[in-house]
């Protein structure tokens, strides 16, 4: 799979429409890409493949897809994909994203594109020598709710960032469930943050989307293992980073439910909150009313929003719409950037950034 | 015979393995955990051994495949979303052939389910056979069906490629001790059955009896008239949905109380689920499985079953009658279990309790 290919001679940049994509890896979270992919008109669904000839087939049969393959190499060289999406588990990014890169097409991978910077950075590097680009999938920068606050924060309406919550909880030690599968472990047990790695990308990005630019951080992180199961380096994360004014706290745990996934952004003038795994916006700012109708009226309108919320939260229920929502807008936003020769999205420096802070999570003089 | 098991943890395998060892065949189980084995009461001796793999790693299975007769595939994924049964059906099947081959193993009973048909394309009170069509669009069925047809093919292709013997046995509803109950019946709830149908068949199969179709099925994979063959595996005079109902009801002890729906009710119902939403929803609404047509007719449809072509290819009849098989499953044993001990192989089951109906059989 990491033999690189020689297919240096085609254009910089294909600009051809369709594009040509083609998906490696073809597990749970490729049924989100694939939607995409099968819909979109500027994306000719070339390819997919899968180390599993038959997870392949039905991949390729129920999206469409042109051909299935279990060879990512001779894929690369019989498609000839515009594009290549890595849904592989993280260890095998690397090797695939050079390969693609190789091969002459642009890349969109999921998290985390490199198990350290470093590693990040040398695929960077890959690319602009390629001509190509790369994308890592931070899809939940485009969740309505997340867009929704940094509109809030643009505006001036939480005043200046002071505080920034990221908070996820996820049963990942529940018996039978993926990864605590002692007979199948998961591979992200073998990442440098074990299983939390899978998830670290998601609370780092959006804690910095409300950080300042270009600060240099303050690091504490506490990794702990509060579980007995020898399969887990680490099953909870409590960290401070504080950049400039702003302190932000990062948060795993496996140990409180129900799951959860909370942002929290808190300025001079007021506050903002999410949860996007059941999307609701809690807003509470000075209101018109003056200070001493302000908390009434900010219970009244929040009180309407999260009413509103359970709605909407049932009708996404019944019309199968995930917390995935913003893995459409993202890869929308990505094929027009491609098809347009603009920055993507997620820019080289999003992901820098990211890969930055999980390193930095990671050192040994930020553990507490 | 050497016979590797896969799957031998679970209902139907522990008593494969405990009638393949009362026939004097040796054992080789493949177990996930190396704790099912002193659970199950097998003890590794001269005709039983164990082999601890994930049949979703390909890594190590040749070793653990090689020096057997013949391999009767009963592990599958039951449960979780289409990757789940994927990997625990299809990738699990896909590695298994693979190393038969490298361990030159030309032998294979793969155990699949009477799902594989398309029920929505039968007419009512018509006679399931071997022959009855298969699923073509298992998308809007279930990961279950969709999986048991993918393995299918796999085992089929492969087998015929490499020119082995192999059979596939779809099972109809297994039953036994602490599974009694199936979703053909209806939706169960604490205390109250919904009961959809009543003049359904329930093409049900004794545990026990379905043991002994697949030993018999690997003794005698070699013979003109059994391999390359596929046999529907249901016992003889299957009862309806009302009478197994009432047959459980009877035994229990409270008694659930049994609602009853009439098909007609259930398929106008699903009918207009799938109006509303193609109508109003565009088509992209989650229903409730119950009303998915597909799935409803799968799991109610007035059916008839035929067992023929099993009893005549292979010679097996079941031993068990419906009577016989419950007072097996609900009797308070004291003498090790209904499934017969082998030498390594106690078959210790818990006592029965009169409450014990667990599990979707």
């Amino acid at each position: 799979m990491s033999t690189l290919l020689d297919e240096h001679s085609r254009p910089a940049v294909p600009r051809r429409q369709p594009l040509r994509a083609a998906v490696i890896g073809t597990g749970k979270i490729s049924e989100e890409h694939l939607r995409f992919l099968s819909r979109d008109s500027r994306v000719e669904l070339a390819a997919v493949c899968d180390l599993s000839p038959s997870l392949a087939k039905y991949a390729a049969t129920r999206f469409k897809a042109a051909a299935a393959f279990s060879d990512s190499v001779r894929m690369l060289q019989e498609a000839r994909p515009d594009v290549v999406h890595v849904l592989t588990p993280p260890h095998t990014h690397w090797a695939l994203v050079s390969d693609a890169l190789n091969a002459g097409a642009h890349v969109v991978v999921e998290k985390p594109v490199a198990p350290t910077n470093a590693k990040f950075r040398e695929l960077w590097k890959l690319a602009e020598e390629r001509g190509r680009r790369i994308v890592e999938d931070h899809n939940y920068r485009f969740n309505e709710p997340i867009l929704a606050i940094e509109e809030l924060v643009a505006a001036g309406e939480l005043g200046d960032v002071r505080e920034v919550d990221v908070r996820m909880a996820l049963p990942i030690r529940k018996a039978g469930g993926r990864y605590a599968d002692e007979n199948l472990p998961h591979p992200s047990h073998n990442l440098p943050a074990g299983v939390i790695h899978e998830f670290i990308t998601h609370l780092c990005y959006l804690a910095l989307r409300f950080l300042p630019a270009g600060e240099m951080w303050r690091v504490a992180a506490a990794w702990s293992k509060h579980g007995a199961e020898a399969l887990f380096k680490y099953d909870d994360l409590d960290a401070l980073v504080i950049s400039g004014p702003v302190h932000a706290r990062i948060r795993f745990t496996s140990h409180c439910g129900p799951d959860c996934f909370a942002v929290t952004v808190r300025g001079t003038r007021g506050w903002a909150e999410t949860d996007l795994f059941q999307p609701h916006l809690r807003v509470v700012v000075p209101r018109k009313g003056g200070q001493q109708l302000s908390p009434l009226l900010n219970h009244l309108l929040n009180g309407a929003n999260l009413m509103g919320a359970s709605v909407r939260g049932f009708r996404n229920k019944v019309m199968q719409k995930t917390p995935y929502e913003g893995l459409r807008t993202f890869l929308d936003q990505t094929y027009a950037a491609l098809c347009e020769d603009k920055p993507p999205p997620v820019t080289y420096d999003d992901m820098d950034r990211a890969s930055r802070l999980v390193d930095a999570l990671l050192e040994d003089g930020s553990r507490v | 015979m050497n016979l590797l098991v896969t799957g031998a943890n679970g209902f139907l395998g522990r008593h494969v393995v405990a009638e393949a060892l009362r026939r004097g065949h040796s054992v080789r189980a493949v177990v996930r955990s190396a704790g099912d084995v002193p659970r199950n009461g097998w003890r590794p001796g001269a005709n039983f051994s164990f082999v601890q793999a994930d049949l979703r790693r390909r890594k190590g299975l040749s070793d653990a495949v090689a020096g057997v007769d013949a391999v009767l595939h009963l592990a599958a994924a039951k449960a979780g979303d289409m990757y789940a049964q994927y990997g625990g059906t299809v990738v699990a099947t896909e590695n298994l052939l693979a190393a038969m081959s490298e361990a030159r193993v030309r032998r294979i009973v793969a155990i699949s389910s009477l799902s594989v048909y398309d029920y929505l394309k039968m007419r009512s009170f018509s006679v399931l056979t071997e022959s009855s069509p298969l699923e073509t669009d298992a998308f809007d069925r279930d990961e279950y069906a969709h999986t048991k047809l993918v393995q299918e093919r796999l085992v089929r292709d492969h087998a015929t490629q490499e020119g082995w013997n192999f059979v596939i046995l779809r099972p109809g509803v297994i039953y036994g001790k602490d599974n009694l109950w199936t979703a053909r019946l209806g939706i169960r709830g604490g205390k109250v059955w919904l009961r959809t149908g009543a003049w359904a068949k329930l093409p049900l199969a004794y545990v026990e009896n379905c043991a002994e179709a697949i030993v018999t099925a690997a003794e005698r994979a070699g013979e003109v008239s059994v391999k390359g063959n596929v046999f529907n595996l249901i016992d003889d005079k299957p009862p309806t949905q009302r009478q197994y109902a009432r047959q459980l009801q009877r035994r229990m002890s409270p008694r659930p109380i049994i609602v009853p729906v009439a098909w007609t009710v259930m398929r106008s119902l699903a009918r207009m689920a799938v109006l509303t939403n193609k109508l109003l929803l565009g088509g992209r609404a989650k229903v409730p499985g119950i009303f998915i047509p597909a799935r409803l007719h799968a799991r109610c449809k007035p059916l008839r079953f035929d067992n023929a072509r099993i009893k005549q290819s292979l010679g097996w009849s079941p031993r068990y009658s419906l009577e016989e098989a419950l007072d097996r499953s609900f009797a308070v044993e004291a003498d090790g279990g209904a499934a017969g001990a082998g030498e390594a192989c106690s078959a210790a089951q818990d006592p029965a309790r009169p409450d014990m109906i667990k599990g979707a059989a």
